[in-house]
């Protein structure tokens, strides 16, 4: 775990250097409607949106798997939603602080009636994390639930964003 | 939309001190001032568990105000007495996903009460006890139940009392994983089932007794106990390299290991964290059933299974596209299932029955509630199901299942 963090505070201080512009202060409420904003943001522009929890072991890797992707791919918006209830907003900034996702966009659930939410967000997902949707620039979206493979989202990475 | 908060939910200083290149520093700090879950008074977590004791009482653990909380109906769950505070000074408690307080009675009226309390870092916690002899006017003062008193995973707490009066709790435990770090050797596949046992009613516990290594993280576990005085554990496991099918193993009071069992066979390969724990009751000829998730290729969804050596007999999909959190019970051969599944504007409450022990069903909706919703419980109590389901709308609602 220390040399966990002694790796976040060298990463973070590369990216500080690179000047990434990103806002990690706010993080937005996501409800039902906050799907369809988040594709209205990005309209015709791909983006990964990637729901986690502070109870989810293998979210916490994936922290440092965003953390690495957002500085080799600036351009790409990563979409960070905790699934974690409104009640937890103190547990979820004492994870993102710790597990440091780098400069990207931060959401937390902000209904508790989770269903609703997540029915919102894909019929089919039944609340296990961590669970991430690949957005190419058409908005046809690649759902995946678990840990991800660090190849294939490079690869995605790629040929995504056009840069090699 | 019950409560959904349309501002900007802005965060402390934490996040602005990280900007400022200050992360390592700051997460050290936090690990003791992170605040916990599940501690907003105005609205309460809806987890919730509930068991009729030898009379058909029905009492639930549930949260109130902040507090651990039990309630009594003496009609099945038509009226509720006032919530009697189990714990006396405000405790956080895990209640997020899989976890819920957990209630169980000793044959002679005892009360028992476990939960988890999240400790300072995150995956962490403590599994503490309370119980009362008086019949719920007053509890002991909470106590934790493992040895380990290290600042690691030990959660997801279960609770069974055998023929005998003891009482047996189960938790997931990360100490194998956090040893094997520590040893810097290779990582430790998923967790590790432990358990305590108590042989005078809550007074004390002895343990910890390892069940199983290499458990799933964050699901709860199934117990039943058995004739033999032995409760068996089930719960989703992390086969090599990364299977989360479900295993079996049997807790004896002397703490002696038992065999674990592979009784799942979806072949779930993930790395991913399912919150959706199996439930598990036995029939009157010996067989056990079972409930359970997995999303598996093959079998995705909310499954139905006979358990039996090297397989599952009968397996079949419970409920549509958005089924989740199922419970089964048994008596003698009849076999319920309940579960909840969301159409877009509720949950609504379901429930499959089979006379013949698992060879035919059918189906009934119970219940359906515009707002949050616990997972439902299933209770059978001389002959007869109820369905526990703690909802926003109606607070430990209990429906009667023909």
């Amino acid at each position: 775990m220390r040399t966990l963090c002694k790796f976040a505070g060298a990463a973070l201080a590369l990216l500080l250097a690179g000047g990434a512009a990103a806002d990690p202060v706010n993080i937005r409420p996501f409800d039902a409607g906050s799907m369809s904003a988040i594709r209205a943001q990005y309209a015709g522009k791909p983006f990964v949106l990637a729901f986690w929890s502070t109870t989810c072991e293998p979210c916490r890797k994936e922290m440092t798997l965003w953390r690495g992707l957002k500085l080799r791919y600036p351009q790409m918006p990563i979409v960070l939603v905790s699934a974690d209830g409104p009640a937890d907003q103190a547990a979820v900034t004492a994870f993102l602080m710790r597990y440091n996702p780098g400069p990207v966009q931060h959401w937390m659930f902000a209904d508790e009636f989770s269903e609703r939410v997540r029915y919102s967000v894909d019929k089919s997902w039944r609340g296990e994390m961590p669970r991430t949707y690949f957005f190419d620039a058409a908005h046809d979206a690649a759902a995946h639930s678990g840990l991800l493979d660090r190849r294939m989202v490079e690869q995605w990475f790629r040929n995504n964003t056009g840069r090699h | 939309m019950i409560d959904a908060k349309r501002r900007a939910i802005a965060l402390g200083g934490g996040l602005a001190a990280l900007a400022a290149g200050l992360p390592a520093a700051f997460a050290q700090h936090a690990d003791h001032g992170m605040p916990a879950k599940g501690t907003d008074a105005a609205r309460p977590d809806l987890g919730a568990t509930a068991a009729f004791d030898a009379q058909g009482v029905l009492w639930a653990a549930h949260k109130d105000g902040g507090y651990i909380t039990v309630s009594r109906s003496a009609d099945a769950g038509r009226s509720w007495s006032k919530p009697a505070r189990v714990n006396n000074s405000l405790e956080a408690t895990d209640m997020g996903a899989d976890s819920r307080p957990k209630i169980a009675l000793g044959a002679g009226g005892e009360i028992y009460v476990t939960w988890t309390r999240p400790l300072g870092k995150p995956f962490t916690g403590a599994i503490r006890f309370a119980r009362s002899l008086d019949g719920g006017r007053s509890f002991s003062a909470p106590v934790t139940v493992h040895a380990d008193r290290q600042e690691i995973t030990h959660r997801f707490d279960a609770m069974a009392v055998n023929n005998q009066g003891q009482l047996f709790v189960a938790w997931i435990d990360k100490r194998d994983g956090v040893a094997a770090a520590r040893a810097k050797g290779p990582e430790y596949r998923g967790a590790a089932v432990y358990y305590a046992v108590s042989d005078d009613k809550g007074a004390s516990f002895r343990g910890d007794y390892k069940l199983a290594e290499h458990s799933c993280e964050c699901c709860r576990i199934a117990l039943h106990p058995q004739d033999d005085g032995s409760v068996l554990a089930m719960w989703r496991h992390v086969f090599a390299p990364n299977i989360r099918d479900h295993a079996l193993a049997r807790m004896t009071p002397d703490g002696r290991p038992g065999e674990v069992r592979r009784v799942t066979f979806d072949d779930w390969r993930v790395d991913v964290c399912p919150h959706h724990g199996p439930s598990l009751d036995r029939d009157a000829d010996g067989r056990l059933h079972a409930v359970w998730f997995t999303q598996a290729l093959k079998n995705s969804g909310v499954c139905y299974g006979r358990l039996r050596d090297g397989g599952v007999d009968l397996q079949r999909r419970v409920g549509g596209a958005t089924a989740e959190h199922a419970d089964l019970a048994i008596s003698g051969n009849r076999v319920a299932v309940a579960w909840k599944e969301f159409d877009g504007e509720r949950s609504r409450l379901r429930a499959m029955i089979s006379d013949d022990a698992g060879e035919h069903w059918r189906e009934r909706e119970l219940a359906a509630t515009p707002g949050a919703s616990d997972h439902p419980r299933v209770l059978a109590r001389a002959g007869a199901f109820h369905v526990f389901w703690n909802t926003r709308r109606e607070p430990l609602l209990t429906v009667a299942l023909a």
